[in-house]
């Protein structure tokens, strides 16, 4: 391609080749045999969704309860905080190709790179959220005879949805982009649309992007109405984001 | 259009404060059937304090904010000096007009001294002549000058609160606004400040508009004193004295008070009063003449004082066992009044003590008399008292 | 594919020898040093990107803002349009890009730049919300306009908050700036992808990168401390 700035109306064309190219699929411009299609973009679309569910879960596992001890109990600040921002600062790419050279490809080992970028987000949104919780509402917790499991579950928890919620959508997001990347360790996801172009081809290329784009876009909705629905109705307008 | 300021004869050098006049103003909120205010018609003499205080929700803030249009008016109209304050473009009037809020609302971004410059820079002062006011004005609230440089954050709450009537005598307006100045101060700041502010005022003599939701204060502060009801109507504008002799309705009664009496100490200085004497006794003196000077004396202890007749302590029976008065008293002088002070002061002074004679000094710290509870109580009940407050209708400190 | 024994033909180290490039371990220090200035130009390039997209999108962000302050009606949308470039995968919208403005590293820029939008926004619009109401209170009735309050007043006040989110943005675009050369845009991600088995590469390019987003969170708060001399006062 030259870097010379297309027509808008070549443009169109190109995006019209690409739909065509998700839901008929084309020739494949190298190998012979047929590339894209429906049955093909949901499969990918399915692995790609499949390593980030897992890295989330991972993910979650961890810094959740990290979080909500450590907010808890009011310790680590420094780690939980510096963890938001260096993992603001890592680099996917290195990250991702790194393991692929040093430790080996395989779903198991990206589910952990990717679980690795997961983490701070969701550690400093926990930490912070619980925090801010109002220090009364614990107070009369603890008064009332409940333990510390107890205040953590049915106090701090609840009302700190709204931050821990916002701070799991922008971990899912980075992990949806980065999962992007993975085939270069190995795992198939819909990011191998863009980056192997000689076996799918530009309109494949073009396709992977919109598919992308758009499976972001959907989980992102999805998310908000999630958090949406866990939000007690009392705290419905507080605001979010930290991370 | 520029409005003109008058030239009023006020006192040292702040040359101009001009007359606020309300003429038949009226505040309607849409959406609300009670108008914020009803027909307010009163007049503010140049260079008084007009307090304008009342039950909160009765419009007091409302009438104060129309004079520099942070409030819009509905109906009639306010004049500064001679001209409507509707002529006015908000901006400038507001330029020209002193601006104290109860939270003070310092710009946390910008030092004391550049706080203070705020108005003198829109006006386009230059820079000399800012930093001369600036300086001048520091002197003036009581502030170091080592404060100029420092941020708000760093003052205590009375600090701030000088920083803010700095701010608003900044371009030496002719009005000046002040919404519950003091009210988020403690009440020993408070008293403080407002005694300060008093004595500012008597030199500077500015035209000043005073909200406040405490009746004493308004009495303490106010040569005018308006009292407003639910509604913003008005139900009394008179002096403090008249406020208090007169009450024109049940209303104003209730507001001011049953213990009106006591509020009329507030009206009064120490030096308006017939002080005791006590026997004094200088160090080294021989006991026996001392002892001579206490039979039949009005108050029944010896204080003794220096060279200069300043009080040192009051001597106890111990102190007298001696041949020869010596150095130090067994009690303490506490509380020593001033003639200056305030009588309400005084007497809260006396009580929270629990000493029953206070020694009281003029201005050098010399001892003057001594004062007690019961001076104070005899003296309100006394026939002269009575006839001398209804004639009063000026400040204390005049 | 690997260029690891071409590489070490061409640069033999007494110290490491080629053992350790063939052997392709995680770093190796010789070659790192003997090589370093290869990655010099990348790196700049990265820091060309990073800034005029983080500029770029401040100014974009403060233009909005100051159109949102005084209606508000239009923060909601505005958050939802920078919430879109927000969330779309900076990969897919650098291809999304490319059949418009090509490849290359305006494609990559405009992408940054729109990724920078919403944090940007979101921060100077909350940074003016917390301007304390008895400050403005006392401003306007002291005479400010409301363009002086603004300028004077406001802003400033809300420099802190300003800055955190230029922070994060600039953070978050150095590490997406790495993938800028899918783009064709160069940066550090150009010097991974060249040679995408070598691990002392990835090693310092990755490292490289850590490195930049943590001098700029450095540098900017450096900037706000030298912009906001009163935070840094003892309180009475």
């Amino acid at each position: 391609m030259s870097a010379a700035p297309h027509l808008p109306l070549a443009g169109l064309e190109i995006f019209g080749q690409a739909i065509e190219f998700i839901f008929n699929g084309q020739e494949a411009p190298t190998v012979s045999g047929k590339v894209g299609g429906l049955d093909q973009v949901l499969d990918l679309t399915a692995r790609h969704l499949e390593v980030t569910a897992l890295a989330m879960g991972l993910a979650l596992i961890v810094a959740l309860p990290a979080g909500l001890v450590l907010g808890h109990y009011g310790r680590g600040e420094l780690v939980a905080v510096a963890a938001g921002n260096a993992g603001r600062a890592l680099p996917e790419l290195a990250i991702i190709a790194f393991m692929a050279a040093a430790i080996g490809v395989g779903l198991l080992n990206v589910t952990i790179a990717l679980a690795v970028l997961a983490v701070p987000p969701i550690l400093t949104n926990t930490f912070v959220a619980v925090r801010q919780v109002d220090r009364g509402a614990v107070d009369a917790a603890r008064g009332m005879g409940m333990t510390a499991r107890e205040v953590i579950t049915r106090v701090e928890l609840p009302l700190a949805v709204p931050t821990i919620m916002s701070g799991v959508r922008t971990s899912t997001i980075n992990v949806v982009a980065t999962a992007t990347i993975a085939p270069l360790a190995g795992v198939l996801t819909l990011g191998d649309f863009i980056l192997a172009r000689n076996v799918y081809g530009d309109d494949g290329v073009l396709a992977g992007a919109m598919l992308v784009a758009l499976l972001a876009l959907t989980l992102e909705l999805a998310l908000a109405g999630l958090q949406r629905l866990l939000t007690s109705p009392g705290l419905r307008d507080a605001t979010t984001a930290t991370a | 259009m520029a409005g003109p300021v008058q030239h009023d004869g006020g006192s040292s050098g702040a040359a101009k404060a001009a007359a606020v006049r309300y003429d038949h103003v009226t505040k309607r909120y849409p959406g609300q059937e009670e108008p914020a205010l009803t027909d307010l018609d009163l007049e503010v003499p140049a260079g008084e304090i007009c307090v304008l205080v009342g039950p909160s929700g009765c419009g007091k803030t409302t009438a104060m904010r129309m004079v520099n249009r942070t409030v819009e008016i509905t109906e009639g109209d306010i004049f500064v000096g001679d001209t409507s304050v509707r002529e006015r473009e908000p901006a400038r009037l507001r330029r020209e007009t002193g601006y104290v809020i109860q939270q003070v609302g310092l710009f946390p971004h910008r030092t004391v001294a550049d706080n203070v410059a705020t108005v003198p820079q829109l006006l386009g002062w230059d820079a000399k002549r800012t930093a001369a006011r600036v300086e001048e004005l520091l002197a003036l609230v009581g502030l170091e000058r080592e404060l100029a440089g420092r941020y708000p954050a760093q003052l205590s709450g009375g600090q701030q609160q000088r920083v803010g009537v700095a701010r608003a005598l900044a371009a030496d307006p002719p009005v000046m606004l002040m919404d519950e100045p003091f009210g988020a101060i403690d009440p020993i700041t408070r008293e403080r400040l407002q005694n300060e502010f008093l004595r500012l005022q008597g030199e500077i003599r500015k035209t000043i508009l005073f909200v406040t939701h405490d009746i004493d204060e308004a009495i303490k502060m106010g040569d005018r004193v308006a009292v407003l009801k639910a509604g913003g109507r008005l139900a009394q504008y008179a002096t403090p004295a008249e406020l208090l002799m007169d009450p024109a309705d049940e209303f104003v009664e209730d507001f001011v008070g049953a213990d009106r009496a006591l509020k009329r100490l507030a009206l009064m200085r120490v030096s308006d009063i017939d002080l005791w004497k006590a026997p004094l006794a200088f160090v080294g003196q021989a006991t026996s003449e001392v002892r001579a000077k206490l039979n039949g004396a009005e108050v029944p202890h010896a204080l003794l004082v220096d060279s200069d007749r300043r009080p040192i302590g009051w001597l106890s029976e111990r102190d007298l066992s001696a041949d020869v008065v010596p150095e130090r008293a067994d009690s303490p002088p506490d509380p020593v009044l001033d003639l200056d002070d305030v009588m309400r002061d005084a007497l809260a002074d006396l009580l929270r003590s629990g000493t029953q004679y206070a020694p009281v000094t003029d201005a050098e710290g010399r001892i003057a008399g001594v004062l007690s509870v019961e001076i104070i109580s005899e003296f309100l009940n006394s026939p002269r008292a009575l006839s001398e407050e209804h004639a009063a209708t000026e400040r204390p400190h005049d | 594919m690997t260029d690891a024994p071409q590489l070490a033909q061409v640069v033999i180290h007494e110290r490491t020898g080629e053992s350790c490039i063939a052997q392709n371990k995680v770093f190796c220090p010789g070659w790192a040093i003997d090589n370093f200035d290869r990655y010099v130009d990348p790196a700049l390039q990265q820091v060309v990107l990073v800034v005029v997209s983080v500029a770029l999108g401040f100014a974009i962000a403060f233009a909005l803002a100051l159109l949102a302050h005084r209606r508000r009606w239009l923060v909601p949308p505005l958050i939802g349009v920078t919430g879109v470039f927000y969330t779309i995968p900076s990969l897919a919208f650098f291809f999304l890009l490319i059949p418009i403005s090509g490849r290359g590293r305006d494609t990559a820029i405009i992408a940054l730049t729109a990724y920078t939008l919403q944090i940007i926004f979101r921060n100077i619009m909350a940074g003016l919300a917390n301007v304390p109401r008895e400050v403005k209170d006392a401003g306007r009735g002291m005479g400010l306009t409301e363009r002086q309050l603004l300028w004077r007043v406001e802003l400033p006040l809300a420099l802190p908050e300003i800055i955190a989110g230029l922070r994060v943005a600039t953070v978050s675009t150095v590490a997406l700036a790495t993938l800028a050369a899918f783009a064709g845009g160069g940066g550090l991600g150009e010097e991974i992808l060249s040679n995408i088995d070598f691990k002392t590469g990835i090693v310092i390019a990755g490292g490289l990168a850590i490195l930049m987003a943590f001098a700029f969170d450095v540098i900017l708060i450096g900037i706000q401390r030298l912009l906001t001399p009163w935070r840094r006062a003892v309180p009475a």
